[in-house]
């Protein structure tokens, strides 16, 4: 496994734009980025990469935010690694499925690009001591 | 333009396409549930990303289309040609402004009052919803302008607000107001606020302000930074705080609209407390409350399975505990169970709300909200319609995929290379009969030869490769007109359903660019000409849509392309009687010419048989120009037409442009070039039989007048032949024979031929030069121009 202490953060979504944005903010603010288009691209990186923290789009082709989620927190993935869901959606109903899926913060995008940042920051401050479960 | 908006405008650019198709396709198979998710999905995509940047009238029509889409998946609504016809103009506007941005970076300015049409048109079916206002959709519409002016903004000067504040009011528009204080030792830390203040996007205005009291003389750094600065802009909040992200606590940010302007002109500001948006650490407060609830949120719905609860338990304990960190306290889970993740999490939480409440200046969560959300109000699919594998697929597979996208100018630089390697490569075999002839040394110039054959087989395989790479398939060219072909169609008032086959068959990029026109022309003529009203074709038994056909095919080094119509056909007889009213021919050959023939008239330069000029095919472009264009290429055209049955009009045109095979051969010393494919044979005469015609050299060849012109003579270099004998170049030029008076002819060669530039740029007689292999420059002739010029001459 890698020594680099450099947080990495998985940007999830099928809009360049969005990816582009996220990666300029996070790899300003001194993150490794890396990006995936869609769920189940998302799902076989991380079955290969331990991220430090993902940041999924909801509505995506072949497998949506949800359901991506979801299958991150279940196996084989099973990663404990912060996730923020970032969407058009603002409904309840819509951060209930997020919470439920295993997502750790809802946001509605546009996002407030400096928050990102701050909440990434936040949610990576502990994944130094991450221990690789055999 | 910055990066950012550069990468929004391809991919909007790329997706507008994938609109386009998509919609032409439903209206033929309107009920693939796939396609009318991949066309919303388009749409939904464009919308979000829009709401990056401050164009607000992008949004809300994306929007508008969105919403109809969506309902037309839902299956709410059944699309019809009129809701695609207004989605294909909104779509159509968009394109427009994308490309006014493209080299403004901002809307036009008609953008609000076009946008608002299409809007009301686009939101008419679904159910008279037409208020182009963005409020009315959505549980969160655009983020609220703040309420009250902080004091600051009075920096800009009360005329200048008094008449923002009108013309806010008169377009509902907002502005986003900046202070930016730089600390004074900012030099120090590498920071240039000058210069980021020039980054800021879209500025209306902006005032430095100095500070109330400078210091006195003796105590005064220039070295320190004592303004602060107040603007307006039209640029997003967002886009603003990207700006400033490596200042966030020296600046503030204010969105503005008409209400606070005036409130803060009118003195009410001072009493309220200041609306801005503060960075700082307020916000990790804030930031911290809503990790630690959707942290309750998550426990609250933890599955049953344990696998996955278990991964859920533990990832909110890492989020807890980052939260705790951030905010300096440590926290203990004895058991890491849910039970203990949630105690500290409520704990944490009420800390925090202690902590908040000794802070009076803390904006109120809503707005907090209110402003991180931004003018993207969604009514986004909730189903997991998304799992639809639909064509989704090659759309998230394009990423992953292998193709790189490389700028053209890249590309034929690599040509170019390759041509210079042809010449460097050529050079060898010169050098190998300098070796034998000069130096008498037969096994060197045998080596090199050897060489050359190495050499010149891995140049060929590289120019083939690089050839390869400009190759684009016919489709690039045939993209336009599914939509030109209905939209014609319907404005005709006739119904044609076109049909296009071979669009995998690949052809330069130059030839792919070139052929644009003419193909567009070709089928405008088709359907404004050639197809008739459904009701004349049914009652001369034919089915009423008519079909147009766009094929291609490669055959050897060229592409062939037809273009071939099931209509009328060319009436032969109308087409000689307009000819010769228009004196194209004349009375004798009106008897004469056969019916096959009469078609070719139409290629005669300003004919144009249609009785009325249309706005579609106009008047004046007639197929002259197709075929002016085509023979440009090097291409051919031909046409068939039978009365009745239909019209096929033929395009030939080689694979590919870059290189040209060029017959070379020398007049009083220097040699020259002319496209091998123009060339008919080369002959050698008895210099007294050349004779004279008027004032024309001419040669009889198999019985046949072949006129002869004296190029050096054309070029006044001196030159007279010598000898008993003349050689003749004979080519094909302008549809008759040409001989061409030659010194001595050399052999053929694959050149690239590259434009004429500098002196000589401007001289028609040369349609270029190539570099030979001895590095000699090859001056490529344009046979008709020098014959122009022969002809003045004379």
């Amino acid at each position: 496994m890698s020594t680099d202490r450099t947080p990495h953060v998985l940007v999830v979504d099928d809009a360049a734009t969005v990816r582009y944005y996220h990666r300029q903010l996070l790899s300003e603010a001194a993150f490794r980025v890396s990006e995936a288009v869609n769920g189940l691209e998302a799902v076989e990186l991380a079955l290969q990469t331990p991220f430090d923290l993902f940041v999924v789009d909801v509505n995506m082709p072949k497998m949506d935010g949800y359901a991506c989620v979801e299958a991150l927190r279940g196996e084989p993935v099973g990663t404990d690694a912060p996730i923020i869901m970032v969407s058009t959606e603002d409904g309840v109903h819509d951060a209930d499925r997020a919470y439920a899926a295993g997502a750790n913060l809802y946001l509605v995008k546009p996002v407030d690009g400096a928050r990102l940042v701050r909440l990434a920051t936040m949610l990576t401050a502990t994944a130094p001591v991450r221990e690789e479960t055999p | 333009m910055n990066p950012l908006l550069a990468q929004f405008l391809a991919e909007a650019d790329d997706l507008l396409s994938q609109v386009d198709e998509g919609l032409l396709r439903l209206e033929r198979e309107p009920h693939d549930a796939d396609l009318v998710n991949e066309v919303f999905r388009a749409a939904h995509t464009i919308k979000g990303s829009s709401g990056l940047f401050d164009f607000p009238e992008l949004t809300r029509l994306t929007h508008a289309a969105e919403d109809l889409l969506d309902a037309v998946r839902g299956g709410r609504l059944e699309l019809d040609a009129t809701m695609t016809d207004d989605l294909l103009a909104a779509f159509d506007l968009m394109r427009g402004w994308l490309a006014h941005v493209t080299t403004t970076e901002r809307l036009p300015s008609s953008a609000n009052a076009d946008g608002a049409v299409l809007i009301g048109r686009l939101r008419a079916p679904l159910g008279g919803q037409d208020s182009p206002a963005p409020a009315g959709h959505g549980p969160q519409a655009a983020p609220a302008p703040a309420a009250t002016a902080p004091q600051w903004v009075g920096a800009l000067g009360e005329e200048w607000l008094e008449t923002t504040a009108s013309w806010l009011e008169a377009t509902s528009a907002s502005l986003r107001f900046v202070r930016y204080t730089p600390e004074e030792d900012c030099y120090f830390r590498g920071e240039d606020p000058l210069h980021l203040l020039r980054q800021v996007p879209a500025a209306e205005r902006f005032v430095p302000v100095t500070p109330a009291a400078w210091p006195q003389a003796a105590e005064y750094d220039e070295y320190a930074c004592l303004l602060s600065f107040v603007l307006a802009t039209r640029a997003a909040t967002g886009e603003l705080e990207y700006l400033f992200r490596y200042v966030p606590e020296q600046v503030e940010i204010a969105d503005l609209g008409a209400t606070a302007l005036t409130r803060l002109l009118a003195g009410e500001a001072a009493a309220v407390a200041e609306a801005g948006i503060r960075l700082g650490d307020a916000e990790q407060a804030q930031d911290a409350r809503a990790l630690l609830e959707a942290a309750l949120h998550v426990l609250s719905a933890l599955p049953q399975e344990a696998a996955a609860r278990a991964a859920r338990v533990s990832s909110v304990e890492r989020a807890v505990q980052s939260v705790a960190r951030a905010l300096g306290r440590d926290v203990e889970f004895p058991a890491h169970d849910a039970e203990s993740v949630e105690a500290a999490a409520r704990a944490l939480l009420a800390a925090l709300e202690t902590a908040v409440v000794a802070e009076e200046a803390v904006p109120a969560p809503a707005e907090e909200t209110v402003r991180s959300l931004a003018p993207a109000g969604p009514a986004e699919e909730t189903a997991p319609a998304a799992l639809h594998p639909a064509d989704g697929a090659a759309d998230g597979g394009k990423v992953g995929s292998r193709t790189l996208k490389v700028e053209q100018e890249k590309v034929d630089r690599l040509m170019e290379l390759v041509g210079e390697l042809n010449v460097a490569k050529n050079a060898l075999t010169f050098l190998a009969a300098s070796a034998e002839e000069e130096f008498g040394n037969r096994i060197l110039g045998r080596r090199i030869k050897d060489q050359y054959a190495g050499m010149h087989r891995i140049a060929e395989e590289l120019q083939a490769a690089v050839m390869d790479v400009r190759m684009l398939p016919l489709s690039v060219a045939f993209a336009r007109f599914p939509r030109l072909v209905r939209d014609l169609g319907r404005k005709l008032g006739k119904s044609v359903e076109l049909v296009t086959d071979g669009e995998d068959t690949m052809a330069d990029k130059d030839v792919i660019e070139a052929l644009g026109d003419p193909l567009v022309h070709l089928v405008r003529n088709s359907l404004d000409h050639g197809v008739e009203a459904p009701r004349v074709r049914v009652e001369a038994g034919k089915e009423a849509t008519a079909t147009i056909r766009l094929t291609a095919v490669s055959d050897g080094d060229a592409v062939v392309i037809e273009v071939a119509d099931d209509g009328a056909g060319v009436d032969p007889e109308r087409v000689k009687r307009k000819a010769y009213e228009k004196g194209l021919i004349t009375e004798e050959q009106l008897e004469t010419l056969p019916e096959a023939e009469a078609v070719n008239l139409l290629f005669l330069p300003g004919f144009s048989t249609a009785e009325t000029v249309s706005d579609v095919s106009g008047r004046g472009v007639g197929m002259d120009a197709v075929k002016a264009s085509v023979e440009r290429l090097g291409g051919t055209v031909t046409m068939r037409s039978e009365r009745g049955a239909g019209t096929v009009v033929r395009l030939r045109l080689p694979l590919s442009m870059a290189v040209t095979q060029v017959m070379v051969f020398s007049v009083a010393g220097q040699r020259f070039g002319v496209p091998v494919d123009a060339v008919v044979e080369t002959v050698r005469v008895p210099a007294g039989e050349i004779g004279r015609v008027l004032r024309q050299e001419v040669i009889q060849l198999r019985g046949e007048v072949v006129p002869v012109v004296d190029l050096a003579g054309t070029l006044r270099m001196p030159w007279s032949p010598a000898g008993a004998t003349r050689d003749v170049l004979v080519m094909w030029v302008g549809g008759q024979k040409v001989g061409l008076l030659v010194e001595r002819f050399h052999r053929e060669v694959d050149v690239i031929l590259k434009p004429m530039e500098g002196l000589l740029a401007d001289h028609p007689a040369f349609s270029g030069t190539a570099l030979l292999g001895d590095g000699l420059v090859l001056l490529v002739l344009n046979m008709k121009e020098v014959l122009g010029v022969a002809a003045h001459a004379a």
